[in-house]
């Protein structure tokens, strides 16, 4: 044959395994998309919703159904009737509500759902931009002994990695605290303890400013338009439409450590400096990692050695010698000693 | 009953009160305690020397403009070594085991008027094929281990993975990659299970994965051969040696390439979520200690996976003898394969030879030449070697050139044999360390497959492009 009618001929092969065979956007990925039955996850979704709306104490339509789960108007309507006869809702006057059984469902979705955001941040390199997704699409195929036992795996945690409590077994959940940040005076200490994981926009923003639950800030100016606070030592703006997803809660003076701390990657060599704590951004297995090497507060380290590339760095820890990633030192929060 | 009921649910609302912080609150207490009991407790003598040793090997060994030559220096230097250093005590081996005993134990059969077909089995297939992977694989690991052992017993490996990690963390890896890879050019298998180093399970299944784009030392003596013969054919005779080292190397670095795209490629899709954490401690420099190292090198690792392949070897050595013996219609097995193959790897620019040596002799990479010489002569009703199913390889490079000529291999055939010997499945002891070391049939599946349709792919396009241009 022809060398190049066969080139032709192999290009066009691999071409065509591609369009077929190619994750997420080949052919068999999307006759699977097609062939799978929405009607449970549709349902399982609404619920949630009622729930959040509940939780929150904001009244919940046919309206705020549909745009939640992007659904028609009909549609919704048929998936709000089906709710209605297996009696998980019942609806008065145009308002929707809860039954109990309605009630205990959503909450071991919402369980489901934030176990496994704890598992994707703790044990996964999942990007923190994904983890609600991938979330929104194993709690509808999570089994509920499935989700006890994911939920032992990673030691009963009690919140999710947005900050949101996650229900126990018995589907307890602490009453709500803290208030918005756009809702927070001038001069207050106070700590992050929860950003909202929806909309998804919003809090790909609010990641990408480094901001997470357990973050101490300091709030300068709140006015009409701009909201300004230092956090971690840096200042930040938000509108204040993207400061009502931030929930936090005062803390007194006494309680706020984290004045302006450097970040060890700033460390010169051969100079030393006091660890005064770890990023919450830190999570899983790597923390577990530098908590072992004796990464806590009050050790002594010391930058000691430089790779021939600049990155990694050596830091001398507890007499060891520790080489670590400017990712990862940038982590790590440190204060000068004399 | 209603005790334990109110402890639980005061538990479970304490839970909610001490937060989530309570793991690094308690691991930083238990710091403080033993620090504060040794401060108390340990006394300290003396100062620390001015001139401390440790650093000052360390800012040679990782200094900007002396760390990659001494790098690059010490590799070629134990891979020198390995190679110069293994030629004798193989040739020693492989006087021993295949020239002297494998006829002794032929004529000692015969003698005794064992059947042919037994004698076929057990000596020409079994023992020869056990034999031959000894006498080749033995040396240059013997060798091999020990020295790198040495240098990880100094200290001296983890300041290569601190230097080399940049550009490992570049493609999703960990710099420790960087020396199981070096171990993977003295033998795969070995290589995988160096991968133990790393403690991050992302990191470790793509070092695992694309260990095999190092050449093992199994490879090198393939690669030699054929680019002498048609690389070095190809130039001036002043030429040939430089030409046909330098093919060698360039193939050696492809293999590096390929190693660090796969683990981009790797780390970006199907592992893209699996965990990943680094870690990488420098310990201090200490003298290496002789015998241990020698002791644990020799028995750990080279006897461990010579007995491995030794025991992948005879069955496949059987295998090699049956397909060539076993005739329907007077005409072999093996014969039947190689002219329905034949077609289809004309493809890829080999033949039916070259793909029935690499499905037979995956036990090891060492027999795929002689069982390549082998079936050329079988293929073409040659008069020379040992007969029909027996391995053997000469002692001339010109003689071995006219059997390859013979069976219809060009230049073209040599450089796809070349591309072929890196971009293959992994040996059978190298699939079976992987499957015990990721315990995952899916991991070594892909280990297995992932290199070998790259290697055809390659082929394929590198084939036509060159008939294209060659006319």
């Amino acid at each position: 044959m022809n060398p190049l009618t066969s080139l032709i001929a192999g290009i066009v092969f691999i071409v065509a395994l591609l369009i077929v065979f190619l994750p997420g956007v080949g052919i068999i990925a999307r006759w699977k998309r097609i062939r799978k039955d929405r009607s449970r996850e549709l349902i399982e979704d609404a619920l949630k919703h009622l729930y959040d709306c509940e939780y929150t104490s904001v009244d919940c339509s046919l309206n705020s159904i549909s745009g939640s789960l992007s659904l028609s108007g009909e549609k919704t309507a048929q998936v709000i009737s089906s709710l209605e006869s297996m009696n998980l809702i019942t609806s008065h006057e145009n308002k929707i509500s809860l039954t109990p059984e309605g009630r205990s469902y959503a909450l071991r979705i919402i369980r489901i759902h934030r176990l496994w955001e704890r598992h994707l941040a703790d044990n996964t390199s999942v990007l923190e931009k994904d983890w609600h997704s991938v979330a929104e699409q194993r709690e509808h195929e999570t089994s509920r002994e499935e989700a006890d036992r994911l939920a032992a795996s990673l030691g009963n945690p009690l919140i999710d990695p947005h900050g949101d409590p996650i229900p126990s077994i018995t589907g307890e959940i602490p009453e709500r605290e803290g208030i918005t940040l756009n809702n927070l005076e001038n001069g207050i200490f106070a700590a992050i303890i929860h950003i909202e994981d929806e909309p998804k926009e919003v809090y790909a923003q609010l990641s990408a400013m480094g901001l997470y639950p357990g973050m101490q800030i300091y709030l300068l100016e709140n006015s009409k338009n701009k909201i300004r606070f230092e956090a971690d030592g840096e200042e930040c703006l938000l509108a204040p439409i993207l400061a009502s997803n931030i929930t936090v809660v005062p803390i007194s003076e006494k309680e706020h450590v984290k004045e302006k701390f450097q970040s060890l990657s700033s460390l010169k060599m051969d100079q030393s400096a006091m660890i005064v704590g770890i990023s919450k951004a830190m999570r899983g297995q790597q923390r577990r990692r530098l908590l072992d090497f004796g990464v806590v507060p009050g050790t002594i380290v010391k930058a000691q050695l430089e790779s021939l590339s600049g990155d990694p760095t050596g830091y001398e820890i507890r007499g060891a010698t520790i080489a670590l990633r400017r990712n990862q030192s940038d982590l790590i929060y440190i204060k000068q000693v004399d | 009953m209603n005790k334990t009921e109110e402890i639980l649910s005061t538990a479970n609302k304490l839970r909610w009160e001490v937060g989530e912080n309570f793991h690094d609150s308690i691991l930083e207490s238990i710091y403080k305690d033993a620090s504060e009991i040794s401060e108390k407790v340990v006394t300290r003598i003396g100062e620390k020397p001015k001139f401390d040793l440790d650093r000052f090997i360390d800012r040679i060994v990782t200094g900007r403009w002396t760390g990659f030559p001494i790098m690059f220096l010490l590799l070629a230097l134990v891979f020198w070594l390995t190679i110069i250093g293994a030629n004798i005590p193989s040739s020693w081996i492989s006087y021993i085991l295949v020239d002297t005993l494998h006829p002794l134990l032929k004529n000692f059969m015969n003698s005794i008027q064992i059947p042919f077909w037994i004698t076929g089995l057990l000596i020409d297939g079994a023992y020869l094929a056990a034999a031959w992977v000894i006498s080749v694989m033995l040396p240059p690991m013997a060798i091999f281990f020990p020295m790198f052992t040495l240098l990880e017993d100094f200290g001296y490996l983890p300041r290569v993975a601190f230097n080399m990690d940049n550009l490992y963390r570049r493609v999703g890896a960990h710099g420790k990659q960087a020396l199981t890879m070096s171990m993977g050019f003295g033998c795969n298998a070995a290589g995988v299970i160096a991968t133990r180093i790393i403690d991050s399970p992302r990191e470790r299944i793509i070092a695992i994965i694309t260990n095999n784009f190092s050449l093992c030392n199994g490879r090198w003596p393939t690669q030699i051969l054929i680019a002498t013969i048609f690389i070095g054919g190809t130039v001036p005779a002043y030429l040939a040696g430089i030409a046909s080292a330098g093919a060698v190397v360039a193939i050696a670095i492809l293999g590096v390439l390929f190693s660090l795209i796969v683990s981009w490629g790797l780390s970006k899709s199907v592992l893209k979520g699996e965990a990943s954490a680094f870690s990488l401690e420098l310990p201090p420099y200490r003298p290496p200690r002789l015998l241990q190292t020698l002791y644990t090198s020799l028995i750990d690792r080279t006897i461990f996976v010579l007995w491995r392949a030794v025991v992948f070897a005879v069955p496949a050595g059987i295998v090699i003898w049956l397909v060539a013996n076993v005739n329907i219609g007077g005409i072999s097995l093996a014969e039947y394969f190689i002219r329905g193959v034949d077609p289809f790897a004309f493809f890829i620019g080999l033949n039916g030879v070259i793909i029935l040596a690499y499905v037979i002799a995956i036990p090891a990479n060492e027999i795929v030449i002689p069982t390549v010489l082998m079936l050329t002569v079988l293929s073409t009703k040659m008069t020379l070697g040992a007969g029909a199913g027996v391995m053997f390889e000469l002692d001339s490079t010109a003689a071995t050139a006219n059997i390859l000529h013979a069976g219809g291999w060009t230049v073209l055939t040599g450089i796809n044999l070349m591309l072929f010997s890196l971009l293959h499945n992994p040996c059978s002891t190298t699939i079976y360390t992987i499957y015990k070391e990721t315990k995952s049939i899916k991991w070594t599946m892909i280990s297995t497959f992932l290199p070998i349709a790259m290697g055809l792919i390659i082929c394929f396009f590198f084939t036509q492009i060159w008939r294209l241009i060659a006319g």
